[in-house]
């Protein structure tokens, strides 16, 4: 089940840079979280954002060499010296780094070799807690393979259901860090399925399966279902809950923006804004909630217009920056044609200035959603018009009857004739000699030509 | 001959008695005429002419006479075959062309073996005469057009007691022992849908022929045989589609697995160019079509590449129609493309085309001209739209032909049920039943399974 831990440069093969000054104040960003994924956040900061990227790398590195994980540490250092090598973080400590080297492999020994000794013991819970103790190691110097072994063998031992969960989030932990959603929906789903009891008494697990869900099905691009997720979690997330793998304001944008990308506007108002749940999150990030308002109003111009401003934070955070284009590209065409809906023509003027950057023309996007059949309508490139086409359901049906009734026809007359030449005797059989099976009556063909030789020439 | 007129022409009665003959009557008459006819035919008698002058053939209408036409007919042309004169050749092979389109159909049933002669002798006439091979496909589409269903097999030749009877199906007369059709092997039949398919190709009927390509295509086959036909018409039926939808089609349910296989191997070129049809650039199409052209030359499809090629952009152009109501030539000019060069074509050009396409009706749209400005196309949005009544008689039809073919549905399940293997094997399947009804052993496990399921059920109950 586990693949092979990413490694940094696969992750960000297509290196997004982004240049315009993000929202977010990076200390109060990063406070939201916990655990490594601090580390993996600074880094896609550092390497994608050319306003923060030195302040992010530095404190990468502070954190790097808190922890124990020497790779991580000497990528940051690595990263930082190609943006900032004048830095005094840019420097690796060699002798911190062999000194860890050192307390990590003694540390590993150690873990294995008590674990070998509950293994002789054949005490379960001891072998149960060995495991963990070793996956926790593994994961702390970065080894996410081995942790996520260590994490599943966790499971043959497991004695009360709370085992389960706790097997579970540690690999839900680690799967998210190696990006391997299978593993995230599947542990996701064991929690549920099995523990409906521990459901119960622990309040905070429910947010934190919608987010790993969410999460999951929000990678995989399927926005409908993830916008679902996230808005049915649950309002009880304290602060810091989840914090190693999401914070609060993630799960309002998250679910705000895949579900601006997948509802209309009936769902909108619905699932997102009547929903009491969610509104505790939107609370933190209210111009997500200014933006859906704004395109239940219909005032799409407007409600782009915040994405837009947004854009920057959106592609320096861990997990939206593959899919912020395809999203707002999502919001955007949906904004054109739920503005389209309630007119038969929309001067080509009018869609410019509601959707156009100034001075540049929306007709090629136009071109492309008719063609692409998201939008219903035709352009009229001399009076600079877009006309909705008028449905005739009477031509429709007429032209698919007559198709229907011919399509049979024609259908069930081949069948008459197959079973007739079935019965005649005539079907194409393999010539039992010939060791090319598979062309019957094809040497005969060629002889039998003479009289269809003036036919097969035509057009030759 | 004067004399000899009135019996010839004494069956069937004419003018038709107001109560038509019984079939048993019909039967008899028929017989009687054609035993008198063979009778005549072996003296020269036959071929004398009417006392005016006349030949009997300009006298005998052979739509209502078919039985002593045929026989003068014949003897007329065995007359021509042996004594080699070229007098009146082409007068007698109009006779023949005439007589093919028109004899009585009943009275054929009992005719096989004089057709089968007229056919024969015919052929070596035309070959003299240097008639065939006419490439005057129009007079093929009445025959072509027609669908089949029914191959005359070489099992089961029940011979009917009265041929003439008109509720007969076709399949109970047209068999090998009445002459009326010699023994076909597949490649006959495949040849027959393959080239009836040519024909259509010919006259750019491309609907048609995609229908008479797919029965080749389609053709059953045992242990996913391929006949090299089915191959060169799956090649064909890919081009037609292309010039008839503009995208490859999905090729027909019933095409057997085992051949779509072999279809999709040694079809590759084609399926290449139908892909770049739809989706590439017109320069790429025509460098895939130029590199291809040997293939293309040895398949005989030279001419129908150059068909796709000239058709790219007209597929083009209707595309446009998807997205545009209005837009002006110079629009189209920059983003269509000719596949024939390759190139953008001039303004002119493209309007011509337009034209052409308006005119063939591939374009539902309305080219306006204005002095000093370019020339704006307006798409119609839709199809035609029929009027009601049209749209009746339409529909009126097809259920005539639906209600039609449920006949034909039961004469094919008449024919096999009748098949002798088949009542051998139902035979066994009686003879199976008797066996197993008597042993119960097989309903007795089934018995004790229910009850115990039936028990488990309880205990879940309680």
């Amino acid at each position: 089940m586990a693949s092979a831990p990413s490694s940094p440069t696969q992750t960000r093969k297509r290196s997004i840079v982004v240049t315009d000054t993000p929202k977010f104040d990076l200390e109060s960003y990063i406070q939201n979280y916990k655990g490594r994924t601090r580390l993996d956040r600074l880094i896609l900061i550092g390497t994608s954002s050319t306003f923060l990227g030195v302040d992010a790398l530095k404190a990468a590195v502070t954190e790097a060499k808190q922890g124990q994980d020497v790779k991580k540490y000497v990528e940051a250092v690595g990263h930082l010296q190609i943006i900032g090598p004048t830095e005094k973080e840019a420097v690796v400590d060699n002798a911190w780094v062999e000194k860890q080297n050192k307390h990590n492999a003694a540390e590993t020994n150690r873990l294995e070799h008590e674990l070998k000794g509950y293994k002789n013991n054949l005490i379960k819970e001891s072998i149960r807690m060995g495991n963990e103790d070793l996956g926790k190691h593994y994961q702390a110097i970065g080894d996410l393979a081995k942790a996520f072994e260590a994490y599943s063998r966790m499971r043959q031992d497991i004695s009360i259901s709370k085992h389960i969960v706790d097997v579970s989030k540690h690999l839900i932990e680690v799967a998210i860090e190696q990006r391997n959603w299978l593993a995230v929906s599947t542990n996701a789903q064991k929690i549920r399925g099995n523990n409906p009891v521990s459901m119960e008494e622990d309040k905070s697990l429910q947010p934190y399966l919608c987010a790993a869900d969410g999460l999951a099905q929000m990678d995989s691009g399927e926005y409908y279902s993830a916008a679902h997720s996230f808005l049915a979690t649950n309002s009880g997330l304290a602060p810091g809950q989840c914090s190693e793998i999401i914070s609060q304001n993630d799960i309002a944008i998250y679910g705000g923006l895949c579900a601006l990308a997948s509802m209309d506007r009936n769902e909108l108002q619905r699932k997102v804004l009547d929903n009491s749940n969610f509104r505790s999150y939107l609370e933190l990030e209210p111009h997500i909630r200014r933006a859906i308002t704004f395109f239940v109003n219909s005032r799409y111009a407007q409600c782009l217009a915040i994405l837009e401003s947004y854009r920057a934070d959106y592609l320096l955070d861990l997990h939206l920056q593959k899919h912020v284009d395809e999203l707002y590209h999502l919001i955007r065409s949906k904004s054109i044609v739920q503005y389209f809906i309630p007119f038969s023509c929309v001067t080509l003027d009018n869609l410019n200035s509601q959707f156009a950057a100034p001075g540049k023309s929306i007709e090629k996007e136009l071109v492309q959603m008719i063609a692409r059949k998201e939008l219903d309508a035709r352009i009229d490139t001399q009076n600079r018009v877009v006309t909705s086409v008028p449905s005739d359901a009477r031509a429709r049906l007429q032209a698919s009857t007559l198709a229907a009734a011919r399509e049979y026809e024609r259908e069930a007359r081949r069948r008459i004739l197959h079973m007739n030449i079935a019965e005649a005797d005539l079907e194409v059989k393999s010539p039992k000699k010939h060791t090319l099976a598979t062309f019957g009556g094809a040497d005969e063909w060629e002889n039998s030509m003479g009289a269809g030789r003036a036919l097969r020439s035509f057009h030759g | 001959m004067d004399d000899l007129l009135p019996r010839m022409l004494s069956f069937p009665p004419h003018p038709p008695p107001p109560k038509p003959l019984s079939d048993e009557k019909y039967d008899e008459g028929i017989k009687a005429q054609i035993a008198f006819m063979q009778q005549k035919a072996t003296t020269k008698h036959i071929l004398d002419q009417t006392s005016g002058g006349e030949s009997t053939l300009n006298v005998i209408n052979p739509a209502l006479n078919t039985v002593p036409y045929i026989f003068t007919l014949t003897a007329q042309l065995s007359e021509a075959l042996n004594s080699n004169s070229t007098k009146d050749t082409e007068w007698l092979w109009a006779k023949i062309c005439n007589f093919m389109s028109t004899f009585d159909p009943r009275q054929i049933r009992y005719l096989g073996i004089q057709l089968e002669k007229l056919l024969q002798d015919g052929k070596t006439f035309a070959r003299r005469l240097g008639q065939a091979y006419t490439q005057d496909f129009e007079e093929a589409v009445p025959v072509v057009e027609k669908p089949i269903l029914y191959l005359p097999g070489t099992r089961d030749q029940t011979k009917p007691r009265l041929p003439c009877d008109l509720t007969l199906p076709v399949s109970a007369f047209l068999t090998i022992n009445s002459n009326l059709t010699t023994k076909l092997r597949h490649v006959d039949v495949l040849e027959y849908f393959l080239y009836s398919g040519m024909v259509f190709i010919g006259l750019r009927k491309w609907e048609k022929a995609l229908e008479c390509l797919e029965n080749a295509m389609t053709y059953p086959t045992k242990e996913s045989a391929c006949s090299k036909i089915m191959v060169t018409a799956y090649k064909k039926w890919i081009l037609v589609s292309l010039l008839l939808v503009g995208k490859p089609l999905t090729l027909p349910r019933i095409t057997n697995s085992g051949a779509a296989k072999i279809y999709h191997i040694l079809a590759k070129p084609y399926e290449t160019v139908a892909q770049l049809f739809e989706t590439a650039s017109a320069s790429r199409l025509k460098s895939e079509i130029d590199i291809g052209s040997k293939v293309w030359q040895d398949d005989c499809n030279t001419g129908l590449m150059l068909e796709v090629l000239a058709a790219y952009q007209k597929f083009q152009i209707r595309r446009l129609a998807d997205i545009y109501s209005k837009i002006s030539i110079p629009e189209i000019v920059s983003q269509t493309m000719s596949a024939e060069s390759g190139n953008r074509i001039s303004a002119e050009a493209v309007e011509a085309l337009i034209q052409e396409m308006i005119r063939e009706g591939t374009l539902h749209a309305t080219l306006s001209q204005s002095p000093n400005k370019p020339s704006i196309l307006t798409f119609k949005v839709g199809g035609p739209t029929l009027s009601e009544a049209d749209f009746q008689r339409e529909l009126a039809v097809s259920t005539k032909q639906i209600q039609a073919l449920s006949q034909d549905i039961k004469v094919t399940d008449r024919i096999l049920t009748h098949d002798k293997d088949y009542i051998k094997y139902a035979a066994k399947q009686k003879k199976n039943k008797g066996a197993s009804g008597g042993g119960g052993d097989l309903g007795l496990g089934d018995m004790d399974w229910n009850v115990m399921e039936e028990e488990d059920l309880m205990n879940g109950g309680f």
